[in-house]
């Protein structure tokens, strides 16, 4: 669930002091950046992005909630926008305004479990849970994967934002055994196997390459169904562990696919992987911290993709997450399905 | 005034601002004037369900704007099949675009409708082609060519050998290592590797890519992938293997990836003492960034302790 399980701190003790400057998260700062993302309208970027709104907030809250100041953006105002974008049928858009969208509706139910607001969504929207559930259930198609709005682009990134929004709102199948199930499981975990590659790796769908951020999502996918341990199997774990292990590169950095650059966002997608079939050790965490730090900017605070890229709140949250992964003093432990 | 304010055409609709702002201070929005302006015509136009030519228009000029306006697009798509609107025009539009836009998912999935509806793929490859000219590894292109390939059918219609082209361009492309795999064995019914002349063809096809670049990752999964699906023995590999990666000469060794594979082919063969010499190699001097990785693989193979 929430994605920071705290209160406790990761790393072993949270005591940043001993550390030399090159390697310490400036705290401080990348709070504050985050707080300043909302007071940037004059900026032509802000209206572009107009677009990632509902992702943004998510984004930046997790990080908060990473950095241990929760608090940081005001409840109501995140809620009072949240519920700006909430549609009769149950979704949310990116926007006041936009349709409702699967990424937009798990990224709201993510704000909502992590603000603790789901009282709130009852309050203003009648079964409000039952609603939004209802919204997520309808976007499965009848091979068993999800659609991201009722045009139906299907990608296996919906299908596991269905499962971990279910998940949270407490509507997977497996969590109301008394009701007749509002999704297909076991069609969806089908899907999830068609997708895996002769190289180990997942991808969008059946035939498409392997990808990091796609051999998250499917194993999520997996991992919230119960069925990754028993489909992957030992040998299933050593093959895909070695691909992702493979993302490393010289630099310490990891990335999406073979021969492509590294990108501190992957710290988080291949990590979790990782994590999640119990190979996270096969990476070098030393040179890996190293990376992620050499992209964060220490007097303005915030991540960049790459070292001396500008920052953006997307590889903060990913460049925070990634180094909680790894154990790094100073951040909130999270959780890597 | 505005450009939409000050046109004719659009006299009749009066724009719909938005709804946001107010004193939320984590919603409201501030655009820009132009952008706030075309979009306040929309939002009435699709309060009041137009479908129109000057729809697209407007459309058009918004997706210039901010091509990631998911909304924006799907109105389109709703506009032009309710309006009966000329699909071939709009992909001449789309090629612009595409190309302007190369990281949008909006844009392919516009594609796919729009090709899908008119049901004939006239010039889709050749556009393809000339998107991977600018980035021959965008997801997104790759992922439309397979939903080509499988709608309209084109297996054997110059597939693979698009893929050896793409190859021949580049033998570390990943894409279309993928793409070759896609075409050989994904459509329902095909045998693919599983066929003795076609898996001869594609192993000498990744050995070949092989011996031009060692070091390339793509082409050695490629080849275990053949031996797995066959159900082949590893150990048919062995005299390849060993042409990159000698136990025999340590210090010279090709590939990092042969070295790996000649572990697992000893393993298969029992042969646990060589086996720990190469994946030590691997440990120490070839690839010590996963050296726990490879110390794993050593653990597994039940030794008693190192071999040095």
């Amino acid at each position: 669930m929430s994605l920071a399980a705290g209160p406790g701190r990761g790393g072993g003790g949270g005591a940043q002091g001993q550390l030399p400057d090159e390697m310490k998260v400036v705290v401080e700062k990348h709070v504050a950046y985050i707080q300043s993302l909302d007071t940037r309208r004059e900026e032509l970027e802000y209206h572009l992005t107009e677009h990632l709104r509902i992702s943004g907030i998510y984004w930046g809250l997790t990080a908060l909630h990473l950095l241990g100041h929760p608090d940081a953006l005001p409840r109501d105002g995140v809620l009072d926008f949240l519920f700006s974008c909430l549609h009769a049928d149950g979704g949310f858009g990116a926007a006041p305004g936009h349709d409702p969208h699967m990424l937009y509706t798990v990224s709201s139910v993510q704000i909502l479990a992590m603000v603790d607001g789901f009282d709130e969504l009852e309050k203003r929207m009648k079964d409000g849970k039952l609603k939004v559930a209802k919204y997520i259930a309808g976007l499965q198609q009848p091979n068993g994967t999800f659609a991201g709005d009722e045009w139906g682009e299907t990608d296996t990134r919906f299908l596991y934002c269905a499962l971990n929004a279910l998940s949270l709102l407490g509507f997977l199948p497996s969590q109301q055994a008394d009701q007749p199930p509002l999704i297909d499981v076991p069609a969806a975990t089908a899907y999830v196997k068609a997708c895996q590659n002769f190289d180990g790796g997942f991808g969008t769908e059946p035939g498409a390459e392997s990808h990091s951020g796609q051999v998250f999502t499917c194993c999520g996918a997996l991992s919230i169904t119960g069925e990754l341990d028993s489909y992957l199997g030992e040998e299933g774990k050593d093959r895909l562990g070695a691909w992702l292990s493979e993302r490393q590169l010289p630099s310490g950095g990891l990335n999406g696919r073979p021969e492509k650059l590294v990108d501190v966002c992957y710290s988080w997608w291949v990590m979790s992987s990782m994590a999640m079939i119990g190979r996270l050790h096969w990476i070098d965490k030393a040179k890996l911290t190293a990376f992620i730090l050499q992209c964060q900017d220490p007097e303005e605070g915030g991540f960049a993709d790459r070292p001396g890229d500008m920052v953006d709140v997307f590889h903060t949250v990913f460049g925070l997450a990634g180094l909680s992964l790894l154990g790094h003093p100073g951040l909130v432990e999270v959780d890597p399905a | 005034m505005g450009k939409y304010a000050d046109d004719e055409q659009w006299s009749d609709v009066v724009p719909l601002p938005t709804d946001e702002g107010g004193d939320n201070p984590l919603a409201a929005i501030a655009y820009s004037e132009e952008y706030e302006e075309t979009m306040s015509y929309l939002r009435a136009i699709m309060a009041a369900n137009e479908y129109s030519p000057r729809v697209l228009d407007l459309t058009e000029d918004l997706i210039d704007m901010n091509p990631a306006h998911y909304t924006v697009w799907l109105y389109r798509a709703q506009c032009l099949f309710a309006i009966d609107s000329d699909l071939k025009e709009e992909l001449e539009w789309l090629n612009e675009t595409a190309l302007t836009h190369q990281k949008n998912y909006q844009i392919w999935h516009h594609r796919n409708l729009i090709v899908d509806k008119l049901d004939q793929c006239e010039g889709e490859t050749a556009f393809v082609e000339s998107m991977f000219e600018r980035d021959a590894k965008n997801y997104h292109v790759w992922s439309y060519r397979q939903w080509l390939v499988r709608r309209f059918g084109l297996w054997d219609k110059g597939e693979l050998e698009f893929t050896e082209q793409m190859l021949q361009r580049d033998v570390r492309n990943n894409s279309a290592w993928n793409h070759r795999w896609f075409v050989v064995n994904g459509q329902e019914g095909a045998a693919g590797v599983g066929d003795p002349d076609i898996r001869a063809r594609e192993m000498k096809f990744a050995m070949l890519a092989i011996a031009k670049a060692p070091q390339n990752q793509s082409p050695w999964n490629y080849l275990r992938g053949i031996t797995k699906k066959s159900g082949m023995s590893l150990a048919h590999l062995k005299d390849f293997a060993e042409q990159y990666a000698s136990l025999d000469q340590p210090d010279n060794i090709h590939s990092s990836f042969a070295l790996d594979l000649l572990a697992d082919i000893l393993v298969e063969e029992k042969n646990t003492k060589q086996a720990a010499q190469a994946l030590d190699l691997l440990e120490k001097t070839y690839d010590p960034i996963r050296k726990n990785y490879w110390a794993y693989r050593k653990e597994q193979l039940g030794l008693p302790a190192a071999v040095a």
